[in-house]
């Protein structure tokens, strides 16, 4: 190890085993008692295991004082790797060595209880992140006072809007002081406000002398905060240096992906008149992603060739999103929105869609198009591309939502009415 | 600057490590003061049912023990009943706690590195508090009857610290296997139910062993929890509480494996905890 590296990673792997059920699903009571029969029965047989790398090889160093971004798109084994670092899950083979005091934020609030007060919330979540009663005791005040809810601080946090809720959590984690700090992108969504706060906090722990990484999807994030990136693709390092180097790249090579060609597709129906050429994803701020993040705005541009020898009216544009077990999430279409389109020339014209917050689950989405003309079928391409997209912070409370509680977010609130 | 070394590899195997322990001494705490909290927020009584359901249990057993006992002896009966009774409910709330605490506290650690023996210590906190105050009775049983104590009693605290041993050791075991199969939730209260049974809760030992031949009287002794609730009695009462040496031995040392098999697994699978919650 080099004077100067604090982290060194030699050739990690991480294999998954996915468990092929051999027996089919059942959805009734009668079937998944016999299925439970069939289990213990089949108990001594060896299950049919697949294996997933989800991590392949990695190598790299960092020293003391960068700032480094992990960036790659969905599935790219961030996130994983991320795990290994912060020591909850071990790696399959390879080994990590590093020098100093670690603390990784996956989440805000981790622990946190509703039934508990603020005061006793602060103590079980830093205790959670490693400090101990003397540590606290000492940040007490300045936890408080950073999170601006002096008065509550004896009250249950159940009874917190969402917001102070956030706060709280926040200001518990950014008065650790670790010389190793590990951050997802959870912490960096919510309102803007709370984003600028968190970017300032991080900036000044790093200006301090301790090393950073951050894991995100928002380029202007990491090019404002590191100065190194790993670019992880498939599991695999692509490369690993200068911000200004890697962030070009990825954007690149995430730009051809994401430009998605759809005129060479020729399993398409439709008198031909209209025909989608491409289509872009982009995020609220106009920069093209590889994916979309839930709870953030999603904007799709598509290209459409018009080879009508007139002006066309009447035309509809329809987007079919399907799930992973191909039932139909929902339709974008201009009918519903009562934007038809009418006085389109002929040539490419764009179509921008927007959906200002996303609503669905992290996942790999299908993505049919459809385009009419006075009710003619124009262009109908089904399963013409997909969409990815990650879990997100939809409830703007520095926590991913609970998985496998269904595939639809939505807004709601709650109050106590006693 | 902390210059400490970590390093993270899959050979890397941890054991019950007292540093670690000591280290997050404040989580331990925290997280027993949180289930401890958390239990009797919101309920009008509050600690008070702390007391109920022992309270109960005894009742209902020390009027059934007298019927079965058919002793004269009523009010030593129930004392005796008195004292296992709580003995057990110990054992079954640090068992039954512990065998969920790693499932029921996922949420911390895959988001955030602590040693996860931490979990179930803390639950043994909880329920020793909870067992404390439901000492109470015991005493309070102990100034109406005016039953003497004996020197016996120093022995006390031995014993239950064994009975923490048991749940601890067996709780673990199930703790780990809860996390890839639930089934151990419908398990456990089958396992708890049955075992108030076969230990000498409501009868004494040498009632329910009696017309059994001596094969049988050994294997049943087998029970680590034999040798706790016998210990606990002599240390309570003294006489003739313990009704075979040799056996009461052997249900120790049962115990001291169960410890060490239920450690020793946890800390084989500890690790990979995250990949299969």
């Amino acid at each position: 190890m080099g004077k100067n590296t604090v982290i060194k990673v030699e050739h990690l792997t991480k294999q998954y085993l996915l468990n092929k059920s051999l027996l089919p699903k059942s959805d009734t009571l009668y079937g998944s008692f016999l299925n439970g029969l069939r289990h213990v029965k089949n108990l001594s047989q060896k299950q049919q295991k697949e294996e997933f790398l989800a991590l392949q090889d990695v190598s790299f160093e960092i020293e003391r004082g960068d700032r480094v971004g992990i960036i790659g798109r969905n599935g790219a084994g961030k996130s994983t790797l991320l795990k290994i670092l912060s020591r909850i899950t071990p790696p399959t083979k390879g080994r990590i060595e590093y020098t100093g005091r670690m603390a990784s934020l996956l989440e805000v609030g981790t622990g946190f209880h509703g039934d508990l007060s603020g005061r006793e919330n602060i103590y079980l979540n830093g205790s959670i992140l490693g400090m101990n009663k003397h540590e606290i005791d000492r940040k007490f005040d300045e936890i408080v006072a950073f999170s601006e809810i002096e008065k509550f601080i004896d009250t249950p946090v159940k009874r917190y809007s969402s917001g102070m809720y956030v706060r709280l959590a926040f200001a518990v984690a950014a008065h650790l002081e670790p010389d190793i700090l590990i951050v997802d992108e959870v912490l960096a969504v919510g309102d803007a406000a709370f984003q600028k706060k968190c970017l300032g906090k991080m900036k000044d722990v790093s200006s301090s002398g301790r090393t950073i990484l951050f894991v995100s999807h928002q380029m202007s994030a990491i090019q404002n905060l590191c100065d190194k990136c790993l670019y992880l693709k498939n599991g695999k390092v692509v490369d690993f240096g200068v911000s200004e180097k890697i962030i070009p790249q990825y954007l690149l090579s995430s730009q051809a992906l994401n430009s998605i060609v759809l005129s060479d597709l020729v399993d398409r129906s439709g008198n031909g008149i209209l025909k989608f050429l491409s289509i872009k994803y982009k995020d609220g701020n106009g920069s093209v992603i590889t994916s979309a993040i839930a709870g953030s705005s999603l904007n799709i541009e598509f290209e459409i060739l018009s080879s009508a020898s007139s002006v066309l009216s009447n035309i509809n544009i329809t987007v079919g999103i399907d799930d992973e077990h191909a039932q139909r999430i929902t339709q974008l279409n201009n009918n519903n929105t009562n934007q038809i389109f009418n006085q389109v020339l002929p040539g490419v014209f764009k179509v921008h869609i927007n959906i200002p917050v996303l609503p669905f689950k992290g996942g790999r989405y299908t993505i049919s198009l459809f385009a009419s003309v006075n009710g003619d079928i124009a262009d109908w391409i089904q399963e013409a591309t997909v969409l990815d997209i990650e879990s997100g912070d939809f409830f703007k409370t520095g926590r991913l939502p609970d998985e496998g509680q269904g595939s639809v977010y939505v807004d709601h609130n709650f109050s106590l009415l006693s | 600057m902390n210059t400490e070394k970590v390093i993270i590899d899959p050979t890397l195997s941890s054991f019950l490590s007292i540093k670690d322990v000591l280290r997050y001494k404040s989580l331990l705490n925290n997280l027993a003061k949180r289930d401890f909290l958390v239990r009797y927020k919101q309920a009008f009584a509050g600690i008070m049912w702390a007391l109920v359901k022992p309270l109960i249990n005894i009742i209902v057993f020390g009027y059934l023990s007298s019927k079965i006992n058919n002793t004269t002896n009523t009010t030593t009966n129930f004392l005796y009943v008195a004292s296992a009774m709580l003995l057990w409910q110990l054992f079954s709330n640090v068992f039954n706690d512990v065998s969920n605490s790693i499932i029921g506290n996922s949420n911390l650690f895959s988001k955030v590195y602590f040693p996860k023996i931490i979990i179930p210590l803390s639950t043994i906190l909880v329920c020793m508090v909870d067992f404390l105050i439901s000492l109470l009775i015991l005493v309070v049983l102990f100034i109406i009857s005016g039953q003497q104590i004996h020197w016996q009693i120093i022995l006390a605290p031995f014993f239950i610290a064994l009975t923490l041993i048991n749940g601890f050791g067996i709780g673990l075991y199930f703790a780990t296997i809860n996390v890839k199969y639930r089934d151990v939730k419908f398990i456990v209260p089958v396992i708890l139910q049955i075992g108030m049974f076969v230990s000498p809760v409501i009868l004494p030992t040498l009632k329910y062993l009696g017309p059994l031949p001596e094969w049988l009287r050994c294997v049943f002794c087998l029970n680590p929890m034999v040798g706790a609730i016998d210990g606990f009695k002599y240390a309570l009462f003294g006489g003739d509480a313990v009704y075979n040496i040799y056996y009461f031995v052997l249900s120790i040392c049962v115990s001291i494996l169960f410890l060490f098999i239920g450690v020793k697994y946890f800390y084989k699978f500890e690790r990979n905890f995250v990949d299969y919650i």
